[in-house]
């Protein structure tokens, strides 16, 4: 394990670990995710992040941010290589944390995580230069293979923690009991920078009562069936609090969850298909589905979204693949999100970039056991009564910036060392 | 300050008023220096209204100001482009860099970075040849070190660029000017991939990758041009020469020339490749193929891989004459290093260069793709005699040496191995699936008379799960193939139950594994395969009911009662509606099989021929079983089943010429049950499938060990399948009234399942 944590020790200073560590960390990494469903199921508290691409300055910044490793859990939805100078230091880091903790750290498989688009963006021609073979290519490749293709979070709060922070809803105009803030957008420093509540009674229609079961005595918030409890402004149809998480989006060809467990995912990302579409769809302001500009998978509107939700009982769909200049996108009355996490993508978009906390909800049955001393985390004790009602989960969004010009070196590729033409 | 023009009239106008202030500027600060001379002539002849002050550390941000002004417009970038080639400007700002660095001038550096960097984003084809001009390079490389937007970092590019050890030459290029071009493009490269890397935008990194283009293709021409050149490379690799670094570097530097040449048009290629060729490559290949350095063996599998991308006919051929010529083929020295080579690369890259050589034109897009691919005639490419030959070849001999790792494993009980054999063992298997795919019958033969399948089942029980989904893909990719032979195969080996085995083993848990065993039962449902589901809901009835977190096994059960509750007119006719239901399988089948029959070859036949024995041993235990059917009957008691028996006890006389061509090729009865005469389709089918059973217990009992243990195997089956009659009457009795649902259930999940399969 102490070559495991020196070998974090010297991706976290961005400087490549030998070609032999590669592959045993490839080979470990490879047991690990095999035994992971084509949907990994994620309890909350989790931290998610969307593309990386590389920028591996701005995933360091996105720890800072976000909280490190064993303290926070992250689900990364794909795209960790290509495009920025140091994929492959940004996705060895990301293995490794995930083979040294791997229920803290959920990896899944974006579209650039085959072989074929790698040899087109970059990573391919980073691993010749950083090793003079393909080798550790071919090593990532094959652990490309074994991601995941979702993840599922599962028992994420509906409230947001309270912040104990001195600097709370400084900026905030409108002052919310943190029970009814549904969504908040936090900056690097901590301020807030803007707070949504939850519906009120009455704003939305009275969805359908679920179960019994779930909807039993909550007579704090509001009288039964008015919707008053639990129920977000926008994820009306569903009281799971479910977030099913992929790096493209839908497809046509999967109108439930359990169909994504009939793909044999170990292969390269295929030109179409389900798998195909998981990893390469756009949510689109269309009406059903569409053909997509990319050529690979497809557009699908707010109506698929909806009706995919309501009949897999979740509540979101957390999303990346697209870049979103401020960092995160909520669309289709809050059925989907984007979020986006390299920061000035390429180096030069000027984008920033998100991170979409999900707070654990306080019945504490999901908790893990965590180390203490955690910022802006709850202590898993804090019971809420209006906990009986699974609503869509509160949801804070941190968004933060390129890293700072000092902290990385200047990012460039390496050069060919010799040359005979 | 920045800004941006959209009209050329208003840059004008502000550029008017810059030159103004710029000029009083240049007055009040030099006062009577040689600038304001300068300037004043400038300003005289106006032609290029475009100019700059001749630089000096003093006027650089005025220099920038300006630049940065003409940079924002079409116009202003014409004329600054320009400009800047008229008056050789770099080489005038290129003293100030040392100049700045004796000072230390931090600011003057920044500024002249900019500058720079502006003059290159000009996207101007000269002034980016100025720029790596011999002359110029350290200096301009030499400002873009100080990049102000990491005001505390310093590049190193100078030191990069300026050792002039990094260029080696293998063998002596005597013209100045191709010297020259080589230098050009790693210079090139370098501001590509490094200097300006974070900055480049698309104009700019077009006209650098056109630029490279066109310095390459020259070296290129140069170098197969040129017979003496070409006869002193390879010269390097003859006995006499001594000197071992000089032939790794030969071979990297070929290396190196095969890769830039996939960046040539392909006639331009072609050319280089057979050279190349001519002057003796493939022993080259063959030599650095057997280096002990790591380096020099990739080198040569690049090498190898860029040619046979570009043309595998090309090697082909020179194959051929190696063969012809009685050399030992380059396909075995390829054999001989896969089965020991260490590295990683090189193995992949064996692994290819083998699928490559082999490959008769099919192209199959993938194991999923599986059967769709035959229907698609643009596949199916005429081989020429030659490589028939070859094949043909390779199953006679290399193949067996090939797949040996696999066919060892016969007598080995531990399925623990090393890391280096269990990835042995998937590119052998990877191999073997692209075979199956491919040569059809070569392949066929092959994989049967060396027990492949069942070797291949073995790993299915290996303790690395790794190697289990290697074993799983392979069987993925068999019933992919649609070859009711290979279905008979698995279900002799009892694949089918294994594979079940594996789905209940890892039921609990959601993982790959289970996942990739779901997806090939899944694929079995969508492509109705009724013998493998008949197989599997007689044999394994009892697991499948077991297995009910996914509605799929039930649906065998289901679609198997449904199918075999009626009597065999109502079967006839439903076995056609469910043709037509499946247009995919039954568009494939006959085009399918009518090419399967054409080119079955010789030493297929005769094989079929020569193995009369055994077919008489199928026929001996098919009879013996056949007598014993009413015990190994399928379990629904259902009237019509004593129609059925009685038809078929009327059709086994007659049967046994029939059987003999069952036994010799399960194509020719597909072929025939394609012909439109389904009640005759129909007793053909029921026979063979019952036959190819007792197929099944033959060669699970020629090729066990123990062949009591298999006997008891078969008797503990039959048992199976009988005792559970007795309560068959009230399983079928529940399946009766379960019907109508199980039926809604069922074209419910067909209608899912049917897109999820495409």
């Amino acid at each position: 394990m102490s070559d495991l944590d020196r070998a974090i020790a010297q991706l976290r200073a961005c400087r490549p670990i030998p070609e032999a560590q590669v592959r045993e960390l490839c080979h470990k990494a490879r047991e690990l995710l095999i035994e992971e469903g084509n949907v990994v199921t994620v309890k909350a508290p989790v931290t998610i992040c969307g593309d990386i691409h590389g920028q591996f300055h701005d995933l360091m910044e996105l720890f800072r941010v976000g909280g490190d490793v064993p303290d926070t859990n992250y689900l990364f939805m794909g795209d960790f290589v290509d495009r920025g100078f140091y994929s492959l230091e940004s996705f060895l880091l990301l293995l490794c944390l995930k083979v040294r903790y791997p229920d803290r750290m959920t990896l899944i498989r974006g579209n650039h995580e085959s072989r074929q688009i790698t040899t087109v963006y970059g990573f391919y021609d980073e691993c010749l230069r950083k090793y003079g073979s393909a080798n550790v290519w071919r090593y990532c490749c094959e652990v490309f293979d074994y991601l995941a293709l979702g993840a599922i979070v599962l028992g994420a709060s509906t409230a947001l923690e309270p912040r104990s922070a001195p600097y709370d809803r400084r900026r905030s105009t409108q002052e919310l009991d943190d029970s009814e803030v549904e969504i908040e957008v936090v900056e690097r420093d901590g301020s807030i920078n803007n707070r949504y509540p939850r519906a009120k009674p009455g704003v939305v229609a009275t969805p359908p009562q679920e179960s019994p079961a779930k909807s039993s005595p909550t007579a704090k918030t509001g009288p039964p069936g008015s919707a008053a409890s639990g129920w977000s402004r926008g994820t009306p149809t569903s009281t799971s609090g479910a977030v099913l998480c992929v790096h493209g989006g839908l497809s046509p060809l999967i109108d439930g969850i359990d169909k994504i467990r009939l793909l044999d995912r170990k292969q390269e990302v295929p030109h179409e298909g389900a798998m195909c579409d998981l990893l390469w769809s756009d949510p689109d302001e269309i009406d059903g589905w569409g053909l997509s500009p990319r050529g690979a998978g497809f557009l699908f509107g707010a109506n698929i979204v909806k009706v995919f939700n309501h009949s897999n009982n979740l509540s979101m769909i957390a999303r990346a693949h697209q870049l979103v200049m401020e960092g995160f996108k909520e669309m289709f009355e809050n059925n989907i999100v984007t979020v986006w996490s390299a920061p000035n993508y390429c180096y030069r978009c000027g984008n920033v970039a998100a991170i979409l906390e999900l707070a654990e909800d306080g019945l504490g049955e999901s908790a893990h056991p965590r180390t203490n001393g955690d910022i802006n985390r709850s202590n898993g004790i804090v019971l809420r009564e209006d906990k009986t009602l699974l609503a869509g989960p509160a949801r804070r969004y941190r968004v933060f910036q390129a890293a700072p010009q000092d902290s990385r070196g200047m990012p460039a590729k390496k050069p060919m060392v010799e040359y005979f033409l | 300050m920045a800004l941006s023009f959209q009209e050329a009239d208003g840059c004008a106008t502000i550029w008017l008023f810059v030159s103004a202030i710029q000029n009083k500027f240049v007055l009040v600060n030099n006062g009577s220096d040689d600038a304001m001379d300068d300037e004043v002539i400038l300003d005289h002849h106006y032609p290029n209204p475009f100019s700059l002050p001749t630089p000096s550390l003093g006027n650089l941000p005025e220099i920038e100001q300006v630049v940065r002004n003409c940079n924002n417009s079409n116009n202003g970038r014409d004329g600054l482009a320009k400009f800047i080639l008229s008056e050789d400007y770099i080489k005038q700002l290129i003293p100030l860099v040392d100049m700045a660095e004796d000072m230390e001038d931090l600011a003057s550096l920044h500024k002249l970075c900019n500058i720079m960097k502006i003059f290159i984003l000009l996207n101007d084809n000269s002034i980016m040849e100025l720029v790596v001009r011999d002359d110029l390079i350290l200096g301009s490389v030499g400002a873009l070190e100080y990049d102000p937007d990491f005001p505390s970092h310093k590049a190193n590019h100078r030191q990069w660029l300026g050792k002039a050890g990094r260029y080696k030459e293998v063998v002596r290029i005597d013209d100045d000017d191709i010297r020259r071009k080589i230098h050009t493009v790693h210079r090139l490269q370098y501001l590509k991939d490094v200097v300006l890397a974070r900055i480049l935008d698309d104009p700019t990194f077009s006209v650098l990758n056109s630029l490279i283009f066109f310095q390459q293709v020259d070296i290129l021409t140069y170098i197969q041009s040129n017979p003496l050149f070409l006869k002193e490379l390879f010269g390097i690799f003859d006995a006499q020469e001594t000197n071992q670094e000089r032939k790794k570097e030969a071979v990297l530097f070929i290396q190196q020339c095969c890769a830039i040449a996939k960046n040539l048009q392909p006639p331009g290629r072609q050319t280089l490749y057979s050279s190349f060729l001519d002057h003796g490559l493939l022993s080259v290949i063959t030599f650095a193929l057997r280096h002990s350095d790591t380096g020099v063996r990739v080198g040569a599998t690049d090498v190898l891989v860029s040619m046979i991308d570009h043309d595998p006919s090309m090697i082909r051929q020179t194959i051929f004459r190696q063969m012809s010529e009685k050399q030992t083929p380059l396909t075995d020295s390829l054999i001989d290093l896969l089965l020991v080579e260490v590295d990683l690369g090189v193995r992949a890259q064996i692994a290819d260069t083998i699928k490559v050589l082999l490959d008769s034109g099919i192209h199959p897009e993938g194991p999923k793709m599986g059967g769709n691919d035959f229907n698609n005639p643009s596949r199916r490419v005429i081989v020429d005699p030659q490589h028939i030959e070859f094949v043909k070849d390779f199953y006679d001999g290399s193949a067996k040496k090939l797949f040996q790792p696999l066919i060892d494993l016969k007598d080995r009980g531990d399925m623990n191995f090393s890391i280096h054999q269990v990835s042995l063992f998937t590119y052998l298997i990877e191999i073997l699936s692209f075979f199956v795919r491919q040569h059809t019958h070569n392949s066929k033969y092959f994989v049967l008379s060396e027990n492949l399948g069942d070797r291949i089942a073995q790993l299915l029980s290996s303790p690395e799960k790794y190697l289990k989904l290697t074993a799983l893909k392979f069987f993925r990719n068999l019933i992919g193939v649609q070859d009711e032979f290979y279905n008979q195969q698995m279900m002799s080996g009892r694949v089918f139950e294994t594979i079940l085995n594996l789905v209940t083993e890892t039921m609990p848990r959601d993982n790959l594994l289970n996942s990739a065993c779901l997806e090939f039962f899944d694929f079995i449902r969508v492509q109705q395969f009724k013998s493998i589901i008949s197989h599997l809901v007689e044999s394994h009835r009892a697991e499948m009911k077991k297995i009910t977190y996914v509605e799929m096994f039930q649906n065998f059960i289901t679609r198997y009662d449904d199918s075999a509750g009626f009597d065999s007119t109502m079967e006839a006719s439903f076995l056609e509606t469910a043709g037509s239901e499946t247009p995919k399988r039954s568009g494939i089948g006959p085009r399918r099989w009518e090419a399967g029959i054409k080119d079955i070859d010789a030493s297929e036949e005769e094989y079929f021929n020569t193995s009369d024995d055994e077919d008489d041993i199928v026929n001996k235990s098919a009879r013996s079983v056949n007598g014993a059917s009413p015990l190994s009957k399928p379990l629904v008691d259902y009237p019509s089943d004593e129609e059925n028996e009685n038809m078929e006890a009327d059709i086994a006389p007659s049967s046994s010429e029939g059987k003999k061509l069952r036994a010799g090729s399960s194509k020719e009865v597909e072929a025939e049950s394609a012909l439109p005469s389904p009640p005759e389709r129909l007793s053909e089918k029921r026979r063979r499938e019952e036959d190819e059973e007792d197929e099944l217990n033959k060669l699970s009992q020629s090729k066990r060990r123990n062949s009591s243990s298999s006997n008891a195997g078969n008797l503990l089956r039959r048992k199976k399948s009988f005792s559970p009659q007795s309560g068959t009457v009230s399983a079928s009795k529940s399946n009766k009234i379960s019907i109508s649902l199980s039926t809604a259930i069922k074209t419910g999940g067909e209608g899912g399942g049917g897109e999820s399969g495409r």
